[in-house]
Parts: structure tokens; C-alpha cells; sequence
């Protein structure tokens, strides 16, 4: 049984039609990269994934479930998690707090506001920040870090809660070259190690093809191609992004 | 579309310029510049007042006097202004409607928390302070209630205002990690406000221990209090030793909030 189940997902703003009649599967493990210009549609498509955008049309099986039965944040927060590109943390707070924050979902009301004053589980979020290598940024306040170490205390935040399913919206679109290197290869080896599935947004095609197995290109809110990486050929690429400044 | 509304914005926005600039200028005429705005022994006045100023009374007695009203001042500011963060905090957080997810009873308990901060906040404080004393007479409570109502309704305001201002993606982000509203208040809201919340409460303490010396005036104690009987007996010499004393709270106080705020800057 797939992970993730689309069957004709449509999704209208006003008059523009961000995804149209959108169908695909994702199995357990796979690592998805979703190309394609920029309007195509990769946001909504995630933000659908996410459960935050609700479709107008279509059904969408989370884990064989209809993702609307998902009632609890908790029981949805257990099957996806969510890093995008930036002004995910709180700036204000010290690292181990947004680490730990991953863990909201299963702790209780006490635990939790204890937590503000004395952090619980330090040792998970102790953990997860080593994996990262940010441990010695602990306790540093979180508006302090760069760019790349503060997706990375986004990436042990993920660690923490422990999805099934990580949705990355364009990640590493605000870092510098070398940065978004180290994280992409970061992320993607940590959701192998921990069995995970990734669904991922990206403009480099260049990155969708060093890291991921399989690519779905999306313009005008369609599945443009869905190819494993090794087939997918520079004329397929080219016809993406090309055929889309024709059209202007 | 911003674009579209954008010149109709900018034009409405001078017109009202213009208006309330109108209004200024016309409230300049209604005022009547005659003599009559200084009475006639003025000049002698004015010149006790200054000779006040530079030999004030720094006598033992006055000095014991001053620090005891001071005490009392501050004590009944800083009383108020924790019955005032009280009502703020809750009516604020109710106010700004973060902790509802259904939108009909958000719309609900937001509005009735902002109209109860707003009716508290119109009321100024000496009225408060002439409602209290009517009601239970010239003890302390009356000062500390007079104060932190309408100071509760200022802040409360503000509070919401902030919270409602704070920007979307972080919260998402904790409500994706599986955060209740409430965590998202404790673990995102409050943490990002914080430093504002408390610049901005720091402020108004400030504005509370002046308030507070007003106050006395009412005959609750207090450096006012001292001033106005000062006053009545024309001994500006000790006018000048309690306001120095006012001014010394309100620099110290100042001092205290610059540090705490460079403490908690991002
Ligand atoms: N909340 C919204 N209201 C109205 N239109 C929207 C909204 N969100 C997205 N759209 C429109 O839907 C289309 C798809 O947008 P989307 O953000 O999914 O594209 P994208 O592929 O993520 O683009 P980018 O690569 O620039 O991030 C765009 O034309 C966009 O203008
Ligand atoms: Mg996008």
C-alpha cells in the first residue's frame, strides 16, 4: 500500500488554477524531488500533502487514510513533518527549545510548559543536534545562527518528532551554494537512516538529480513527467522550463 | 491590486492629513491669547517658583518625608501595574483570538475582550481613582484599582495588537510539529513578543509612577500628596525637593528598563 495516494487533486484560487486533475503515488522510502518553473505549483501541491491547503476536488490517502480523518495535530505531526525555506524558528527562543518543540505533540500540558523553564528530554535534543553537528549551539539563542545552522536546528526538530513522511518546501533556496550542499545532503541522509519518505520542492535540477530517485515535474499545476532519475533525459528538461517561455 | 489601491490610499491618507491639520490650526484661534492667561501677581510667583528651584528644601524632616511619599508612590504603582499585566495578559490573549480555532467564537470572545479594554482604558484614571474613593473611601486599594483598570485596558490592547501581528510562518511550522494553540501561545507567541511586551511595559510603568503621584492628589498619599500641601502653603522650596524625587524614580526606573531591554535584544 502507497504512503501517499493523490487521485485528481484540483485546487483553484479565485480564477487561477494552481493543480489540476493531479494523481500520484508515493511509497514507504522513496525520495521524491517535485521540479518544475516557478507558478507551476509546488507549494500548494505540499501544502496539500501538509494537510494545511484543503483540495476543492480529489481524494488524498495518507498512510490508507483520508487525510481529513487526521482530526488531532498529534496523530497528523506522527505522519509529516514540514521544513521550508526559512522563518521556521523561533528566533527568540534558545536552540534546544525549538528542537524540543518537535516534541509537543506528545507531551502533556505540564510537561510541556515545564519544559519552557526546564527543558525535558534534553537527551533527545541533545541527540538530534549532534547528528546535525550543531551539539555545542545547545543554548545559544536561535536568532544568533546562520542561515544554514538555523535549517539545521529545523532538521533536529524534524529528528524529534520523527515523521513518516518529511514534506521540504525549497529548503535550501536561501542559502549560498556550499550551505545548501551540506544541508541537502544532510536531510537526505538522515531520512534513509531513518526509513523515512521525502517529498521535496527544488529549482535545481542539478540537486533533484544528485539526490533523489525519482522526479515529478509539475507546470501549470500538472504532472508534466514523473521518471525516475536515471531516465529522465536533457530534452525532457529542456521541453519544462522552455516550452513555459514560449508561452509568454 | 496593491497597485491599483495604492494612489487612492496615498490620497486618502493626505486629505486626512490636511483635515486634522485644519483642525490644529483652528483650535490655535479658539484659544483667547490675552493677558488674562497669567494672573497678576504671575511674575512674583514665577520668581518664588525658581528661587525653589536652585536652594530646594533639603531639610532632615522634608528629606524623610520625601523617601517615606516616594516608597508610598512606587509601591502603589508597582501594585497597579500587576493588577494591570493581570487583566492584560488575560483579556489581551483573549483579545487576540489565538487560542480559538473556531471562527465564530473567536470573532465573539476577541471582540467582547477587545470592547471590555476598550471601555476600561477610556476611563481615565483619576476618575477611576474618584469612583474608587466614593466607593471604598481613601485606602490604598482605591490607588491600586484607579491604576490598574485603565492601565490593564492600555496594555491588554497593545498586547493583543502584538499578538495578532506576530508573523504566520512559525506558528505553521509549530502547529505542522504537532503544537495546540495553547503550546503555540507558550512555545511561539509569548517568546516572540516578548521583548516588545516588555519594553513596552516597562514604558508604561514609567507613565504609571507619574500617574500614581497625580494620583494623590486625590489625598491617597504619596509624593502628590506632599506636593500639594507644599503648594497650598506657598513653600515652593519643598515643591522642588519632592519633584526631584519624582524625577530620580522616573530616571532610575528608565535606567532599569534600558538595561533589561539590551539583556533581552534579539
Ligand atoms: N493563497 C493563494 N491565493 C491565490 N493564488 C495563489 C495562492 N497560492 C498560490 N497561488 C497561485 O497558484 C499558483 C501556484 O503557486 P505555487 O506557490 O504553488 O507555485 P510554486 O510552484 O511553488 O512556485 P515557486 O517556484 O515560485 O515557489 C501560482 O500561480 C500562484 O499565484
Ligand atoms: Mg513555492
Amino acid at each position: 500500500m502507497p504512503l501517499i495516494e493523490l487521485n485528481n487533486i484540483t485546487k483553484q484560487f479565485e480564477r487561477k488554477i494552481a493543480l489540476s486533475s493531479l494523481s500520484f503515488h508515493v511509497k514507504k522510502g522513496e525520495m521524491v524531488a517535485l521540479i518544475g518553473p516557478s507558478g507551476a505549483g509546488k507549494s500548494t501541491l505540499l501544502n496539500t500533502l501538509a494537510g494545511i491547503t484543503a483540495p476543492n476536488t480529489g481524494t488524498y490517502l495518507l498512510d490508507g487514510v483520508p487525510i481529513q480523518h487526521y482530526k488531532k495535530r498529534k496523530e497528523l505531526a506522527k505522519k509529516i513533518g514540514v521544513i521550508r525555506q526559512q522563518f521556521d524558528l523561533i528566533a527568540s527562543l534558545p536552540v534546544i527549545q525549538n528542537v524540543l518543540a518537535g516534541r509537543l505533540g506528545e507531551w502533556g500540558f505540564f510537561k510541556s510548559m515545564l519544559s519552557l523553564f526546564l527543558p525535558q528530554d534534553k537527551q533527545l535534543a541533545a541527540n538530534a543536534l549532534n547528528r546535525v553537528g550543531l551539539l555545542d549551539k545547545l543554548y545559544d539563542q536561535t536568532s544568533k545562527l546562520s542561515g544554514g545552522e538555523q535549517q539545521r536546528v529545523a532538521l533536529a526538530r524534524l529528528l524529534v518528532q520523527s515523521p513518516a513522511v518529511i514534506l521540504a518546501d525549497e529548503p535550501v533556496a536561501s542559502l549560498d551554494p556550499a550551505r545548501a550542499e551540506d544541508v541537502l545532503a544532510m536531510l537526505t541522509k538522515l531520512v534513509k537512516e531513518e526509513g523515512q519518505t521525502l517529498v521535496m520542492s527544488l529549482h535545481s535540477v542539478e540537486y533533484a538529480k544528485k539526490y533523489f530517485s525519482r522526479i515529478i515535474a509539475l507546470r501549470d499545476g500538472e504532472v508534466f513527467f514523473d521518471l525516475p532519475t536515471s531516465e529522465i533525459t536533457k530534452e525532457h528538461l529542456a521541453e519544462l522550463y522552455l516550452l513555459k517561455e514560449m508561452a509568454l | 491590486m496593491k497597485q491599483l489601491l495604492s494612489p487612492l490610499y496615498l490620497h486618502k491618507r493626505l486629505s486626512l492629513t490636511l483635515v486634522l491639520l485644519a483642525a490644529f490650526i483652528w483650535s490655535l484661534f479658539s484659544v483667547t491669547w490675552s493677558r488674562d492667561l497669567l494672573h497678576a501677581g504671575g511674575w512674583a510667583t514665577t520668581v518664588q517658583i525658581l528661587e525653589g528651584l536652585i536652594k530646594p528644601d533639603l531639610s532632615p524632616d522634608i528629606l524623610e518625608l520625601a523617601v517615606e511619599s516616594s516608597w508610598v508612590t512606587v509601591v502603589y504603582a508597582v501594585t497597579g501595574m500587576t493588577v494591570a499585566l493581570i487583566i492584560a495578559f488575560v483579556l489581551g490573549v483573549l483579545g487576540s483570538g489565538v487560542l480559538v480555532s473556531s471562527r465564530p467564537v473567536r470573532i465573539v470572545t476577541a471582540g467582547f475582550s477587545r470592547a471590555v479594554l476598550a471601555i476600561i482604558r477610556a476611563i481615565h484614571e483619576l476618575v477611576w481613582a474618584l469612583l474608587f474613593v466614593a466607593v471604598i473611601g481613601l485606602s490604598p486599594y482605591a490607588a491600586i484599582f484607579a491604576l490598574g483598570i485603565p492601565y490593564g485596558g492600555i496594555l491588554g490592547r497593545i498586547f493583543a495588537d502584538m499578538l495578532n501581528d506576530v508573523p504566520g510562518e512559525p506558528i505553521q511550522a509549530l502547529r505542522a510539529a504537532g503544537a495546540s494553540r495553547l503550546h503555540c501561545l507558550m512555545y511561539g507567541y509569548l517568546p516572540l513578543i516578548r521583548s516588545n511586551m516588555i519594553s513596552y511595559t516597562m514604558y508604561r510603568f514609567e507613565c504609571s509612577i507619574r500617574s500614581s503621584a497625580i494620583m494623590s492628589f486625590v489625598g491617597l498619599g504619596g509624593l502628590g500628596y506632599q506636593i500639594q500641601l507644599s503648594l497650598a502653603d506657598l513653600h515652593y522650596d519643598e515643591v522642588w525637593t519632592f519633584l526631584f524625587f519624582l524625577i530620580a524614580i522616573v530616571v532610575l526606573i528608565d535606567a532599569w528598563s534600558n538595561s533589561l531591554r539590551k539583556r533581552l535584544v534579539l
